[in-house]
């Protein structure tokens, strides 16, 4: 199960599995956000192709109007993930804690 | 030529003119004598005796005919050395080779006479007859000669005399010739009997438990000859798996593998190592096999807690190795020469084999292999991983017992020529799970708590959990993607494997589609040109060790197989990725 919702600071707080199943969800969560957001990742536990989708085209939507997602507390696992796919390069990761 | 023939007898010489029915009378008593004997010397002794006393004669002397040397042999005595002759060689070669009866009446004025026997002995030949020995299928046994004639010298009705004689004598000394042969041939028969037996006990009587694998052994040993053995057997060093076959016929190479398994299971008892072992008995066998003899042996031992097979093989050949993770047949070469046919003072590093869950390792003797059929054709490797592949997932026993089976049918009643001989080892399949998923993304839970639950049961690493599931997941979701057609419920199965887990999907009634030939992502493209399109198979590509895909187009069923460990994992962090981490502010 996937759980998305606003914290401290406008961050957007992530957390469980951001799979296939889940990614409608988060798509449309993440629709309605708007500049620059940080998606904390300490509790995500999961991360496939389609929740990358979901990130992918979120960034897409933001950079177009000067905002932009920036992903932090990314578990090892899911950083290889990030890197696997170039997707480090396209979002500003904050080192894990 | 002549010689001096077996001890003279003191007895009446009879005195015969025309062939009358006293003449006959003799020789049928002779014919009677000559019945009796069995062994050579004695029938000599026998037909000189009646040589002489029906001819009158002071000596005689039979020669045998040796066919395959070409030569004529005068046995003089047991236990002395016979005098051999080339077969045309002097009066007894002239006779043997014209088969006509030779009467000399003065032996010093015919020049085929040779006078430096006489001297020799001290005896004077004057005259003499020589006559050929034809048995009664025309096949010459040999040459008699009778020297002297008491009161004068030989003449025509002496001549009828010794043909009707030899004729008998021709006969007799046969009959003895064939019966020592068959007396020979069963001797052979039943020496070769006790070598086999001998061989035979020195198999083990079944097979050790070994935790983890299942080994079989079979031997059917060929009616005539062969050499092979093997051994399968818990020692302290291990599992011992040896299979030796030695050359040659007849009773020798039953004899030669017996002494190699008592060499090899003394040295393993004494403690030696697998090179120590190897090493002395062939250095054994080099000195007590004859130099035309050795022995093509496998020598192994397995450790069944670390599953390394370590072996040398002297000239043992093929060592098949079927790998289940790979489906393919690896092939070792042997490390040596024969056992015993040389010295060995240094030895190539043992082959050390690693035995994977699911493998099999197989070898067989020649007498599998050059098992030949009507056709002259022979059975053949390729026959034995065929039988070995299509049956893997059966007990060895019964794939040894397939493989015997085959063997017979190839051969479809040609005779077995050799032993036949079979060590098969494999090691237990890994312990799977399946589960079937409907098509839906809704599915994802279901499947999410199936691995959770496969990676408990077999104690797989926890952290390639998420790397599972991802790969999972993402061949899944593009199974139901595309495969809209299907109603077919997703087969997924979790194997644990040395170091990690292998994944099967199995996709039911649906086209083609093979993800191993699906386009590369640029991964380095700016965010504008990306898509998710393509992500999923990318991301497995770089986290798999290995993806397989199959497609059976009578079932229409598509089969992915990929295998994750963390070795792989770990290796491909390293010399992939371009640093852990990137804030770029």
């Amino acid at each position: 199960m996937l759980g998305i919702e606003f914290g401290e600071e406008g961050k957007v707080l992530l957390s469980g599995r951001l799979d296939a199943a889940e990614a409608p969800a988060a798509q449309s969560f993440l629709d309605r956000v708007e500049g620059v957001v940080t998606l904390d990742c300490e509790r995500l536990d999961y991360i496939s192709s389609a929740g990358l989708g979901v990130l992918l085209k979120t960034q897409k939507r933001l950079l177009a109007s000067n905002g932009k997602l920036r992903l932090a507390g990314l578990k090892p696992h899911l950083h290889d993930v990030f890197t696997y796919s170039g997707f480090d390069q396209l979002f500003e990761i904050e080192p894990a804690k | 030529m002549k010689t001096a023939g077996p001890p003279e007898e003191a007895s009446a010489i009879i005195h015969h003119r025309p062939l009358s029915a006293r003449d006959l009378e003799a020789i049928l008593d002779v014919t009677k004598a000559l019945a009796a004997p069995f062994d050579l010397m004695t029938m000599l002794g026998e037909v000189v005796a009646a040589a002489k006393q029906v001819l009158g004669a002071e000596r005689g002397s039979v020669w045998l005919y040796d066919e395959p040397r070409g030569e004529l042999v005068l046995e003089v005595a047991t236990g002395i050395q016979p005098v051999r002759v080339p077969w045309q060689s002097g009066l007894v070669g002239a006779c043997a080779h014209s088969r006509r009866i030779i009467n000399v009446p003065d032996c010093y004025a015919d020049a085929r006479f040779d006078p430096r026997i006489d001297k020799a002995s001290g005896y004077r030949t004057r005259c003499m007859l020589t006559l050929p020995l034809v048995d009664h299928k025309d096949v010459l046994v040999g040459v008699m000669q009778v020297l002297n004639k008491v009161d004068g010298v030989f003449d025509a009705d002496d001549e009828a005399l010794a043909t009707a004689l030899a004729a008998q004598c021709a006969v007799a000394l046969q009959r003895v010739r064939m019966t020592a042969a068959l007396i020979e041939g069963e001797k052979m028969r039943q020496a070769l009997e006790m070598a086999r037996e001998v061989q035979m006990s020195t198999l083990p009587s079944g097979m050790p438990t070994v935790p983890s694998y299942d080994v079989s052994a079979t031997f059917r040993p060929a009616d005539l000859t062969g050499g092979d053995t093997y051994d399968v057997s818990l020692i302290d060093q291990g599992l011992l798996v040896v299979l030796g076959d030695a050359t040659g016929h007849g009773i020798a190479p039953a004899l030669s593998v017996t002494q190699m398994q008592a060499m090899l299971r003394m040295a393993f008892r004494l403690g030696a190592d697998l090179e120590t072992a190897f090493m002395q008995v062939n250095n054994r066998l080099a000195d007590t096999l004859a130099d035309d003899r050795f022995i093509t042996a496998f020598i192994g031992l397995l450790d069944p807690a670390s599953h390394r097979l370590r072996f040398h093989s002297g000239g043992q050949g093929p060592i098949l190795h079927y790998r289940a993770a790979t489906r393919t047949f690896e092939k070792y070469k042997p490390t040596s020469f024969p056992l015993g046919a040389m010295h060995l003072t240094s030895l190539r590093p043992a082959i050390d084999a690693r035995i994977l869950p699911g493998d099999v390792f197989a070898l067989v003797s020649d007498g599998v292999l050059e098992q030949e059929n009507r056709h002259g054709e022979q059975f053949g490797e390729a026959r034995v991983q065929q039988v070995i592949e299509a049956n893997r997932d059966r007990s060895m026993h019964d794939v040894l017992a397939l493989l015997l089976d085959s063997v017979h049918a190839f051969a479809d009643g040609c005779p077995q020529e050799d032993d036949v001989t079979a060590v098969l080892l494999r090691r237990d399949p890994a312990p799977a799970l399946r589960r079937e998923f409907e098509r839906s993304f809704g599915s994802i839970p279901a499947m999410v708590a199936f691995t959770a639950e496969a990676f408990s049961t077999f104690e797989i690493d926890p952290r390639l959990l998420p790397i599972v599931d991802l790969a999972v997941e993402e061949l899944f979701t593009n199974m139901v993607k595309y495969g809209t057609e299907s109603n077919a419920a997703v087969w997924i199965e979790v194997t644990a494997i040395d170091g990690g887990v292998e994944l099967t999907l199995i996709d039911r009634d649906v086209e083609p589609f093979d993800i191993t030939r699906s386009a590369e992502v640029d991964v380095h493209a700016p965010i504008a040109q990306r898509e998710p399109g393509g992500l999923g198979l990318h991301l497995i590509r770089r986290m798999a060790d290995s993806v397989e895909y199959e497609y059976a187009k009578e079932s229409r069923q598509s089969r992915i197989r990929l295998r994750i460990t963390e070795s792989g994992l770990a290796a491909r962090r390293g010399a992939g990725a371009t640093g852990v981490t990137n804030a770029r502010d």
